[in-house]
């Protein structure tokens, strides 16, 4: 008997240990962070703003049918001299503890990263265990606090939709652990994904009886680029097309060619995969860099009326689309080479694979090598398929 | 005899990969990678050998006295007096060694999980469950790791296999970026943290085939080598030399980055367990040999009376350390010398060193 009350007494306060109730947090006593943007303030100071989840309209929204009944965010600021002390500010603000967990985006405005950098606000993120390693960092084109005050028609709120926009894989998405490697590396500067408030589209029947508003969305904007840590100029999405080409990220886009009989009506070619190999070569006074860019396509459209489904056709198509690309690459790095003097393309990295003990002495000064070096693009492109059609329909036969 | 029970020899291989792996799988990477950079795993083949040299070391000296410890065989080698000095200073380095296994442990918990819990629950709670395990007995002990090691070292190959997504194989050239000095520098650590095999001196004895001692150490040692390798290896074409080097406990971070389709993410639990059961098991492990060779030391009959009072001696040596910065330049800097250079290599050389020159010893006496 004895036994049995003191195995049920050890039972008893087993439970209760393991229920584990220090520092409980239920779900409803949490703020679910989407989204945070830095800006600067007027004094200098930084502010913070912060993208809220109100997870009560998650589920009301998808039972009621629509939006616009209950917002599905919550947008707040307050400024502080360090992030920490910010997010202390918006303590007071927020009745729930701030959870940084489920971040998406973090999004730094224009002017903070122009004047002062991410340096001071990146650290927060990596060294607070909440925060994960792969939000994706963005620079918005204006302040930080607009962008995160859009909404979205398709997705709950905007910070999610910018995290989509970033998976797609549109233009350079980068997450906070390869901002902090290319921060660190001498062989690349940091690129970033720019952003902007668009208005994107209409949602009709919104407003009863009138036009529909256009919605203001969130958008890329091609590239931001950084000297160390700080903005120092802008690719816009066309030229971010070539520096992608250039980095040899995976890509989806379509290539527009002009047809070969009628260079007035163009060929719509759809990437299929591309690879990048970057090949350089040092001769003692400066390094040279050969591009070779490999790429697959299929075209999807044609306006011309001439039959393209021939060998023939294809092989000038092919060539086309090869010059198109190289154009491309070529815009992309003229601008970033000759105007803004820094390596996002890690040309560096690709020369110290190489050339190890060169590197250990050109390294210190790497936006200057890499400045002068000359860089020749050889780009080989092949359409695989054209579809489900061979000669284009609509013409009267002959 | 001290202790009753009888382990195996794959029990015994099981209870040293506890030994070694648990603190080194969380902080080799960014340990080695600071001075070697992408040629760190380099460092972790050199110091796998420096492991194997350890090893061999130890097992040849303990079976030149066979049924002997550590302790006991450093009286019978070395004559009372020094012997009984040696016992003493192993008996610290146990405790010590221990004390920091602790602190690693709890400041991991603490940083990357339960902020608002004190180290000092940490300490007493793990403290208590190992102590609970030690009394039980080495066989006891070697079982529960028997059924859970597996499970750890599953678990850790399927979360590598899932960051593969996030890997790129050009960070880790070009290879021998780093001259042969800084390789080197970059396997001081991980080979003291293979040196702690040292502690299987003391339970070779316990061995049912105490013969196969060697190829049972030499087993522990290469899966150990085998799975930092591949550690720093995921870690490094995940983030980067640079970056690897600069976080405290690169592979949890790792693991955070695992997300497959936008579903199949935050994984960090698994490092918290293996974390968990890791450190217990070889908090266990160098608790028992504490308490084990003290008992030895006193002449004692039994270990069990001593259990508790290491306990209390281990937590408040634990409590010693005041943050994390201290514990890792420890670690860093005086843990090398102090570990390897005295208890993992030198005062074993000097024994077989003696043994010989006095004839001591079963074999070639």
């Amino acid at each position: 008997m004895k036994k049995r009350i003191a195995a049920l007494l050890l039972i008893t306060f087993v439970i209760i240990l393991a229920g584990g109730c220090w520092s409980r947090v239920e779900l409803t006593e949490l703020a679910i962070v989407l989204g945070a943007g830095v800006d600067l303030a007027e004094d200098g100071r930084i502010l913070l703003t912060l993208q809220i989840a109100r997870p009560g309209a998650f589920t009301a929204g998808s039972e009621g049918g629509g939006r616009g009944k209950e917002a599905a965010s919550w947008v707040i600021s307050a400024e502080g001299r360090t992030v920490p002390e910010a997010e202390r500010f918006l303590a007071m603000k927020i009745p729930r503890h701030i959870y940084w967990g489920h971040c998406i985006i973090l999004v730094l405005g224009e002017e903070l990263a122009r004047r002062e950098g991410t340096g001071i606000v990146t650290n927060f993120y990596q060294r607070e265990r909440e925060p994960r390693e792969n939000i994706y960092v963005l620079v918005a084109r204006g302040r930080a606090r607009d962008f995160l005050e859009t909404y979205s028609s398709l997705e709950r709120t905007s910070a999610q939709a910018a995290g989509f926009l970033e998976r797609m894989k549109t233009g350079y998405t980068v997450q906070l652990r390869e901002l902090a490697e290319m921060l660190v590396s001498r062989g690349i500067q940091p690129a970033v994904t720019a952003v902007e408030v668009t208005e994107a589209g209409t949602m009709p029947g919104q407003v009863p009886g009138g036009p529909p508003p256009p919605q203001k969305e969130v958008g890329v904007a091609g590239t931001a680029v950084f000297k160390q840590d700080k903005l120092i100029g802008w690719l816009d999405p066309w030229e971010t097309r070539g520096f992608l080409w250039l980095k040899g990220e995976i890509m989806k886009g379509v290539i527009i060619v002009p047809g070969p009989e009628q260079p007035e009506k163009l060929v719509s070619i759809r990437i299929r995969r591309g690879k990048t190999k970057i090949i350089p070569e040092y001769n003692g006074e400066y390094p040279r860099f050969l591009v070779k860019i490999q790429v697959e396509g299929d075209m999807v459209e044609q306006q011309t009326r001439e039959n393209l489904a021939t060998p023939e056709k294809i092989k000038l198509l092919e060539e086309e689309m090869a010059s198109e690309i190289k154009a491309r690459a070529e815009a992309a790095l003229d601008k970033v080479q000759g105007e803004y003097g820094v390596d996002i393309f890690g040309f560096g990295e690709a020369f110290h694979r190489k050339y190890k003990k060169e590197w250990r002495k050109l390294k210190y000064h790497w936006d200057e090598e890499f400045s002068r070096a000359e860089v020749e693009i050889a780009v080989d492109a092949q359409i695989r398929e054209i579809g489900l059609l061979t000669r284009r329909a609509g013409i009267p036969e002959e | 005899m001290l202790e009753q029970g009888k382990i195996d020899s794959k029990q015994a291989i099981l209870l040293l990969i506890s030994l070694v792996l648990p603190t080194a799988i969380l902080t080799a990477p960014a340990i080695t990678v600071k001075q070697a950079a992408q040629d760190a795993w380099l460092s972790i083949i050199v110091a796998t050998m420096a492991g194997l040299l350890i090893a061999a070391l130890v097992t040849g000296l303990s079976l030149r006295f066979p049924g002997k410890t550590l302790l006991e065989y450093a009286e019978e080698i070395l004559g009372r007096l020094p012997g009984k000095m040696v016992g003493l200073l192993y008996i610290w380095w146990f405790l010590h060694g221990n004390a920091l296994i602790l602190d690693e442990y709890a400041s991991f918990l603490c940083s990357a999980l339960m902020p608002d819990t004190p180290v000092i629950v940490f300490f007493v709670f793990v403290t208590v469950v190992a102590a609970l395990a030690v009394y039980s007995g080495l066989e006891v002990l070697s079982r529960f790791n028997q059924l859970f090691l597996p499970l750890v070292l599953g678990l850790l190959l399927v979360v590598f296999l899932l960051a593969a997504k996030d890997m790129e194989v050009t960070r880790l050239l070009p290879v021998f970026d780093k001259d042969a000095a800084a390789i080197l520098k970059g396997a001081v650590i991980p080979a003291s943290w293979f040196g702690e095999i040292v502690i299987f001196a003391l339970l070779i004895p316990f061995l049912d085939r105490a013969e196969e001692a060697p190829r049972v150490a030499v087993t522990a040692i290469l899966i150990c080598g085998l799975y930092l390798l591949i550690c720093i290896l995921v870690v490094v074409m995940i983030f980067g030399p640079h970056v690897s080097a600069r976080w405290i406990f690169p592979t949890f971070n790792t693991i955070r980055v695992v997300s497959i389709a936008n579903f199949l993410e935050r994984l960090e639990s698994i490092a918290i367990a293996v974390w968990m059961f890791g450190g217990f098991a070889k908090i266990g492990i160098f608790y028992y040999a504490a308490a084990l060779s003290s008992a030895q030391w006193l002449g004692l009959k039994d270990y069990r009376p001593l259990v508790a009072p290491v306990g209390v001696v281990l937590v408040a040596l634990a409590a010693l350390c005041r943050n994390i910065v201290e514990l890792l330049n420890f670690l860093a800097t005086a843990w090398p010398p102090y570990a390897l250079g005295l208890f993992e290599a030198g005062i074993p050389l000097l024994l077989l060193v003696v043994a010989r020159a006095r004839g001591k010893g079963g074999r070639g006496a």
